[in-house]
């Protein structure tokens, strides 16, 4: 019983929502103490009426506002992939059941730098989407919790803000563009007719089919396959050449030189992946076999985000 | 010229109604009230000359401030004409400037400020509208700079939800800045007050001396200067009565003083002029308010007794002492905010037999032409009463009326006698009394008030009713004598001027009562109205003495309900209304709850399932639901005979 009513205090107590003074509010403020103090002094009653219409618009302001950020449901829609200390983007989507809400900026509650979503107009029943830029300052899982929705309106007197507990979790990818020349090629790699003299000559039993790969030959493409899919689909057949690079992450190592390794080998798989190749990772007991397209970048991207992470925090 | 941001037309809008707050009493400098307009079209027609140029004009402006300020210090401008100056000047330079969010905010912040001086300044009925068009062009502005804080664009139905949503919001913010200012309490700290706000001072008839000459024109001012009930009750409309305020019997040649000195303070102050008191006396009850701006007590013809005074302060209601300067005045001896006292008169002419003091004949050195202007303007008249009548007649016959001063001249009498021939009432009185004087008369000024209109139980004063008369002493009394035209008598106007100035004055009349000299007492009487309702009928509408004041709780109360019976129709109005199938889905649920089919299923899954069990309503029930469906989402709509013949099978009775 007496929890449940400290509770209920604490709850009375502490709304979830903080109450800021724009700067124009200070001004604002200050003009109409000053008014209140030239009406309290002279007794002039149109001073006390325009006194009057300043403390209302302020109690106005904050029940307008109230209702503003009130009955607002979040939901934020994550990216495909993000990586550290590059700008990504966040969409959130806005809902809510009665009357309407004006002026919202959304951004998140945390460490994670984000610039504000901006939404000018949210009608009841619809759903608003608005995106704003947000970059990780290290690669890893983000515990996402919980989101500001704040608004200045009507007046832009004061700002209230109202933080939203809504979860979800970010992988951010190791930051990119960091990255080693290529390994030179690896002889010892090569794997199946490559040094016959039919090896080109498109007979060979299929073996896979993937992206076509930047600057690759344009006799590769199954124009079937593109057809259906809608991208340009390369044949991989038996006989011809197949390079495959295994990277290899130190997950002993730790701090700045982890980070240093996870970024390299971020950088080299992509590099690796669009010139063709097979890549696969190690990265302390977890191991990927070669492999290429586009899920197999994420599959490396994200096993190198995790290096060096338990649970995601 | 770069694209106009959403709200700065409305802004500019604002700028317009907080400078016609300001530009309403007429005080502003010439330049000042060129230069807005010029700032208000270029700003309306997107030119901004002061873009860019921000270091250079904030100097000018800057430049102007001490000029305006130097002024102030050399007295030559009133401090709150200075400051709305200024303000004016910051408003046209925001306005001019690149019209980003902050400059735009800064003109709404720079309006408050004209408004607030535009409060200072003026009392006029004007200022409500001004005041009201500022607010709602201000806030639509600054709600505009919120929601265009961003790129994002705004379509036409967004922009119609917003306009509904602002004009709801501005609506309640005058709403409530009503209550607030019904209700925020009226105490009047009187901390470095100024003795009169310019413009709106007006004559209250109560200074401390009365000095001729000066510039410039006397302003008439409609404020109440005090309400007053009548025991007995005249019942007229209007009253043709003089208000005894103050005495002045010494004069330098172009100011009158007093030669009484004080007496202690005391609760009391009885006259006992009269030999004989008379049976008709008459008492008063007074309400001085602030705008009468002194402590001096005003009383009916010849007062006799003054007492109960309270004087309203920010400690409240307290009793206070008064003193009482003989042959002068009676004035409470404590500073307040305004007074309540009752008084008795004597109504008759001639009840006052206080002797003159110094004999109320000397006279400091003056123009020649004077005596021989008396000895013209009383020839043949022997008499005092006969050279007393006289006077007053010829001077009101040959001398105008006019509330222009005469500017700085040396002897102010001679120029109204000789030169100007047109005064107002300070130069007749001086004029009959002196010449009175020369005439071998005692004679005094007396200043008060002249007039009185009823409104409900009481009668009003106003500050532009002050006045100043002469007495003479004639046969051991103080005779009244006043020789200001008619014409120039405050209240006395001709019948045209009248009407219109009936229409005028009933709005006004409203304005002052309900804003203007809105007090705490209003306050304690409205609260006590609504938390006590009176047991006793008030008195009828058609006697005079209907209630003055009378706050219609009941009908506020009822239109405040209807109003909220309305919003919530309206509200149930717009609510999506349920499709008519819903409601046959309604009943036939609960019929079905009736006869125990359950558990609670959406109607096609029952259905099915009543099917497979063999259940008797099974059939009845797939035919229900099919009908359901088609007239929900199939465009077939159910009648009210198919509806029952549906629902028949599921009747309890039919078990």
């Amino acid at each position: 019983m007496i929890g449940r009513l400290l509770a209920a205090l604490r709850k009375a107590l502490n709304p979830g929502r903080v109450l800021r003074i724009t700067p124009v509010g200070r001004v604002y403020l200050l003009l109409t103490v000053g008014i209140g103090l030239g009406a309290l002094n002279t007794g002039n009653n149109l001073l006390y009426l325009v006194l009057g219409l300043l403390l209302a618009t302020i109690v106005v302001s904050g029940v307008l506002s109230e209702r503003v950020i009130w009955d607002l449901e979040v939901r934020r829609l994550l990216p495909d992939g993000a990586f550290a200390h590059e700008p990504f983007t966040l969409r959130y989507e806005l809902t809510r059941r009665r009357g309407q809400a004006f002026a919202l900026k959304v951004k998140e509650s945390g460490s994670l730098d984000s610039g504000g979503a901006w939404a000018p107009v949210v009608v009841a029943g619809q759903r608003v989407v608005v995106r704003c830029l947000a970059t990780a300052p290290r690669r890893g899982p983000w515990a996402l919790k919980a989101v500001e929705v704040s608004t200045t309106f009507p007046f832009g007197i004061f700002e209230k803000i109202r933080t939203l507990q809504v979860a979800d979790s970010l992988l951010v990818f190791p930051r990119r563009g960091f990255a080693c020349d290529p390994p030179a090629r690896d002889q010892n790699l090569l794997r199946g007719d490559t040094g016959g003299s039919r090896h080109r000559d498109g007979t060979a039993d299929l073996a896979d089919l993937r992206e076509l790969a930047v600057g690759e030959d344009a006799r590769r493409i199954h124009w079937r396959k593109t057809a259906t899919t809608g991208k340009l689909i390369a044949v991989e057949r038996e006989r011809e050449e197949r390079r495959q690079v295994t990277l290899k992450v130190n997950e002993a190592l730790s701090g700045d030189e982890l980070e240093h390794a996870c970024e390299e080998a971020a950088g080299q798989t992509t590099l690796l992946l669009k010139d063709g190749y097979d890549v696969g990772l190690e990265v302390g007991p977890r191991r990927l076999r070669p492999g290429h397209g586009a899920l197999q970048e994420r599959r490396i991207l994200s096993a190198l985000a995790l290096a060096g992470y338990g649970e995601p925090t | 010229m770069s694209a106009r941001p959403p709200g700065v037309i409305s802004r500019d809008l604002a700028a317009l109604a907080a400078f016609g707050a300001v530009a309403l009493p007429g005080v502003l400098p010439l330049p000042v009230l060129v230069l807005f307009p010029v700032a208000l079209v270029s700003s309306l027609l997107n030119v901004r000359p002061l873009a860019g140029r921000r270091t250079a004009s904030v100097v000018v402006l800057l430049l102007i401030a001490i000029a305006l300020f130097g002024a102030v210090a050399l007295s030559t401008l009133d401090l709150v004409i200075a400051a709305v100056s200024f303000a004016t000047l910051v408003t046209c330079h925001r306005m001019l400037a690149e019209p980003t969010p902050q400059a735009s905010r800064q003109v709404l912040l720079s309006g408050m400020l004209l408004m607030s001086g535009g409060a200072a300044l003026t009392g006029e009925v004007g200022f409500a509208v001004l005041l009201v068009a500022f607010f709602l062009c201000a806030t639509w502005s600054m709600a505009w700079l919120v929601l265009s804080a961003d790129e994002a664009s705004v379509d036409r139905a967004e922009r119609r939800a917003i306009t509904r949503q602002l004009v709801l919001g501005s609506l309640a913010t005058l709403a409530m800045g009503l209550a607030f200012f019904v209700f925020f309490p009226r105490l009047s700290w009187n901390l470095a007050n100024r003795r009169a706000a310019p413009g709106i001072g007006g004559v209250s008839g109560m200074a401390d001396t009365v000095r001729l000459g000066g510039g410039g024109d006397i302003k008439t001012s409609a404020r109440v200067a005090f309400r007053v009930s009548l025991i007995p009750d005249p019942r007229s409309e209007r009253l043709e009565r003089y208000w005894v305020g103050r005495h002045f019997d010494v004069f330098d040649g172009a100011e009158w003083t007093s030669s009484g000195t004080p007496a202690p303070p005391a609760p009391a102050v009885s006259l006992h002029r009269t030999s004989q008191r008379s049976l008709e006396q008459v008492n008063q009850d007074f309400e001085l308010t602030p705008a009468y701006g002194s402590r001096t007590l005003v009383a009916l013809d010849t007062p006799t007794f003054f007492a109960r005074v309270r004087g309203l302060s920010i400690s409240g209601t307290q009793p206070m002492p008064l003193v009482h300067v003989p042959g002068d005045q009676i004035y409470g001896a404590i500073d307040a905010n305004a007074l309540t006292y009752a008084a008795t008169s004597d109504p008759g002419p001639r009840m006052d037999r206080t002797p003159p003091a110094q004999g109320g004949l000397t006279l400091p050195a003056l123009d020649p032409r004077i005596a021989a202007l008396a000895n013209e303007l009383a020839a043949g008249a022997t008499e005092p009463q006969d050279i007393a009548r006289r006077l007053e007649r010829e001077l009101k016959r040959r001398y105008g009326y006019t509330l222009e001063l005469p500017g700085d001249v040396k002897d102010p009498l001679s120029d109204f006698l000789f030169n100007r021939r047109a005064g107002h009432c300070e130069d007749f009185a001086t004029a009959l009394a002196v010449l009175l004087r020369v005439k071998g008369v005692p004679s005094r000024v007396v200043t008060g008030f002249f007039g009185g209109e009823r409104v409900g139980a009481r009668y009003v004063v106003r500050a532009g009713d002050a006045h100043a008369w002469t007495e003479a002493w004639l046969d051991g009394a103080w005779a009244r004598l006043d020789a200001t035209p008619d014409t120039g008598r405050p209240g006395s106007t001709g019948p045209f001027a009248a009407a219109i100035a009936a229409a005028w004055e009933n709005l006004e009349e409203w304005w002052r009562a309900r804003v203007i000299d809105y007090s705490i007492q209003d306050q304690l009487s409205f609260a006590r109205q609504l938390v006590q309702p009176p047991l006793q009928p008030r008195p009828s509408k058609a006697a005079p003495g209907a209630p003055e004041r009378e706050v219609p709780v009941a009908p506020l109360a009822l239109a405040a309900l209807g109003g909220l019976l309305l919003l919530l129709a309206l509200r149930r109005a717009r609510r999506p209304s349920p499709h008519p199938a819903s409601a046959f889905l309604d009943q036939l649920e609960a019929r079905l709850k009736a006869r125990g089919v359950g558990p609670p299923a959406p109607l096609e899954e029952l259905s099915a399932r009543l099917t497979r069990e063999g259940h008797p309503l099974a059939p009845a029930l797939a035919r229900a639901c099919r009908r359901y469906l088609e007239a929900r989402f199939g465009q077939r709509p159910l009648d009210a005979a198919e509806r029952a013949a549906l629902l028949a099978p599921f009747e309890t009775s039919n078990r």
